[in-house]
């Protein structure tokens, strides 16, 4: 494992800072630094599902690569490295009636730290509005997040929204939040129900294999 | 109150805290902490329930009729107005900010800065009049003007009117319906405190890793203020436990829990209990690897609301024999199952959980407010059939009144105590001091009080 990929496994928001620049100031192309980072990034997935890591592990490894794409982004556009490099595309958002977004941005974080392209829809999203993303970027899945139980029926909605549209087929819709389990599942209609934040980004791993 | 409803209200609050205790009762309580469904049941829309409190009791009176094997009751614990008053920016409201059929919903952003904590552990008060307060309350922009003021004066009328509205809904489910509380008053952990309204979950994450002395330095310092908040809005007779509901300790690990969340809060924990209240902690989230510091406090004082993610039987076997359990039916079971689905499980649970009493049926940490009403029945349909103990035993309500008791500091807390102000004025008056000194401390006490409700 490349030693910015461990400094990140092990949380050491310093010294992944100091060995990316060490490493950009050494010539390393930019693409190469942020594949160590998704590469750090696996692994931090891989200690939350083992168990030994925790949420704030996780958030905390997803601002660390935040920071730093902050400063490496204009690199990568300058190179024009980013086109075809992204492992997929995914929307999200909270569904209509919940506004609320801690768990969405952990997915988000971590779906960016993994490579893929993320249509953050934000919060209180109405089902039209999904139904237009999938229309407008051609993304094979669509995360719908919640944290209150009374949005049952609105993920049901979402669901029904692209089968009107004469989507469902080409999309995957992957549910998840507090309240979400394999009977809301059922009952919405959806394709997956993700029972964290890494099982989520496994999920649209899957789907653009 | 009628004999016939005096006994029922002294049938539930006994059976109820002789569960809380671990001691024996006829039967298993049906005891949610937070009955959601209850303010919704008779029809009311949410904006109703939250801005009319006659349609809110009227709400309340209706389930207690419908349902009257639930034996305690609470629902609700916002009034709209009072927030509007002061124009508070961490809820949206139904109504006003939301459709008037949504429920409110918190928001939380980064009210406090990161470099601004010690200014919150050199001077709390200071700091929330010049930092937090004017971000949080926005008809007081902390500016001396002319709105600010009126502000703060509409806020403490209306705190005023909804302490009356508060005792008025007590006192008529008591008497009318013989229906006691599952809780009065609340506080927050301090490292909620910290986390929920003043840094942001992500903001207060980032601090443990990049300034942890300071997180923990400015938890200590929440303790006091924690438990003055909570013995101020608890009840005065200790019937009734006080809630917390913990929000962030299922983000943390282990490690993270014994350092950052664990400490301040058990010290407020044993300074309520040591006051003589049990406390009811929801567990949000899975508490799994946090919950075994439960056995540290005193048997029989925490009711620990286990969430739809913990589970609940590993609790009963972890800290079941130490502290009274609550919960055990998922969210998703009153809201999409069928009346067969939720006595399967109550029957599941009541021969599990229900093994040796200390255990409070009901939702994980609340009923929701889509419950199917045929699915609610069916709980109680089937604990009156599976939850049954023993029909001689009927617990009597404990013998709670006396003087709350406080060693770890001045309670109640105040801004500028008697002493302070007699001092300005030379050290004496010529009247009886008594009569000035008493309501001074009094008004004193209920507004720093009313301070520290914003970090809930």
């Amino acid at each position: 494992m490349h030693p910015i990929a461990e400094a990140l496994r092990d949380l050491e928001e310093e010294k992944v800072k100091l060995l990316v620049d060490e490493e950009l100031e050494n010539g390393t192309p930019v693409m190469e630094v942020v594949g160590h980072l998704n590469e750090g990034m696996v692994a931090v997935g891989e200690l939350f599902s083992a168990g030994d890591y925790f949420i704030s592990q996780l958030i905390f490894s997803a601002e660390i690569i935040k920071g730093i794409m902050g400063r490496v982004q204009p690199m990568i556009q300058e190179t024009g490295t980013a086109s075809g490099g992204t492992a997929g595309r995914v929307i999200i958002g909270t569904v209509k009636g919940d506004i609320h977004d801690i768990g969405k941005n952990i997915v988000v974080s971590l779906l960016r730290g993994s490579g893929f392209e993320v249509i953050d829809m934000g919060v209180d999203v109405p089902a039209q509005d999904f139904v237009k993303a999938v229309q407008e970027s051609g993304a094979k899945v669509v995360g719908l997040s919640a944290l209150l139980n009374s949005t049952y029926p609105e993920m049901k909605n979402v669901v029904g929204a692209h089968a009107e549209a004469g989507l469902r087929d080409q999309v995957q819709i992957v549910i998840g939040g507090t309240p979400i389990n394999e009977q809301v599942r059922e009952f919405s209609g959806a394709d997956y129900y993700a029972e964290d934040a890494v099982a989520g980004v496994d999920i649209c791993k899957k789907a653009y294999e | 109150m009628t004999e016939e409803i005096k006994k029922l209200f002294q049938e539930r609050l006994g059976r109820y805290q002789a569960a809380i205790s671990l001691e024996p009762t006829d039967r298993i309580p049906i005891a949610p902490g937070s009955n959601y469904f209850a303010e919704v049941f008779s029809g009311n829309t949410h904006q109703e329930t939250l801005y009319d409190p006659q349609k809110w009791l009227e709400a309340e009176m209706a389930f207690a009729r419908e349902f009257p094997q639930t034996d305690v009751l609470r629902d609700n614990r916002l009034w709209g107005p009072s927030l509007d008053a002061i124009g508070l920016q961490t809820y949206k409201l139904p109504g006003k900010d939301l459709p008037p059929d949504d429920q409110f919903q918190f928001v939380e952003q980064e009210y406090m800065k990161a470099d601004e904590y010690d200014l919150l552990i050199e001077d709390p008060v200071d700091f929330m009049f010049t930092r937090w307060l004017p971000r949080i309350l926005g008809e007081y922009n902390g500016q001396a003007e002319p709105r600010s003021y009126m502000a703060f004066l509409k806020a403490g009328l209306a705190q005023a009117q909804f302490v009356q509205i508060m005792r008025n809904r007590a006192m008529r489910l008591e008497e009318e319906c013989g229906m006691p509380q599952p809780m009065t008053g609340a506080f927050v952990a301090p490292f909620d405190a910290l986390a929920d309204a003043m840094r942001g979950l992500t903001g207060v994450i980032m601090d443990t890793f990049r300034q942890p002395d300071k997180v923990v330095a400015a938890c200590d310092r929440l303790v006091e203020e924690m438990a003055n908040f909570a013995l101020s809005t608890a009840d005065p007779l200790k019937r009734y436990p006080i809630f917390v509901p913990t929000h962030k300790a299922c983000f943390l690990s282990p490690e993270q829990f014994d350092t950052f969340y664990w400490p301040s809060f058990k010290r407020v924990l044993e300074i309520l209990t040591s006051a003589g209240y049990k406390i009811r902690a929801y567990l949000e989230g899975d508490w799994g690897p946090h919950w075994h510091h439960l056995l540290e406090l005193p048997k029989g004082t925490i009711i620990c609301d286990i969430d739809n993610q913990g589970d609940i039987f590993q609790a009963k076997r972890d800290i079941g024999h130490h502290q009274c359990l609550a919960g055990g039916i998922p969210d998703s079971q009153f809201i999409l199952g069928t009346p067969e689905d939720v006595r399967k499980r109550v029957k599941e649970l009541c021969d599990t959980l229900g093994q040796g009493g200390g255990f409070l049926i009901g939702g994980g940490c609340n009923i929701p407010h889509t419950t199917r009403p045929e699915n609610y029945q069916a709980m109680v349909d089937a604990v009156l059939e599976f939850g049954r103990y023993d029909e001689t035993v009927k617990p009597l309500p404990k013998d709670t009144a006396g003087p709350v008791n406080v060693k770890a500091f001045d309670f109640p807390k105040k801004l500028t105590p008697w002493e302070v102000k007699k001092k300005e004025i030379g050290g004496s008056v010529p009247g009886d001091e008594n009569l000035i000194q008493e309501p001074w401390d009094r008004l004193e006490a209920m507004a720093y009080a009313w301070l520290w409700q914003w970090t809930m």
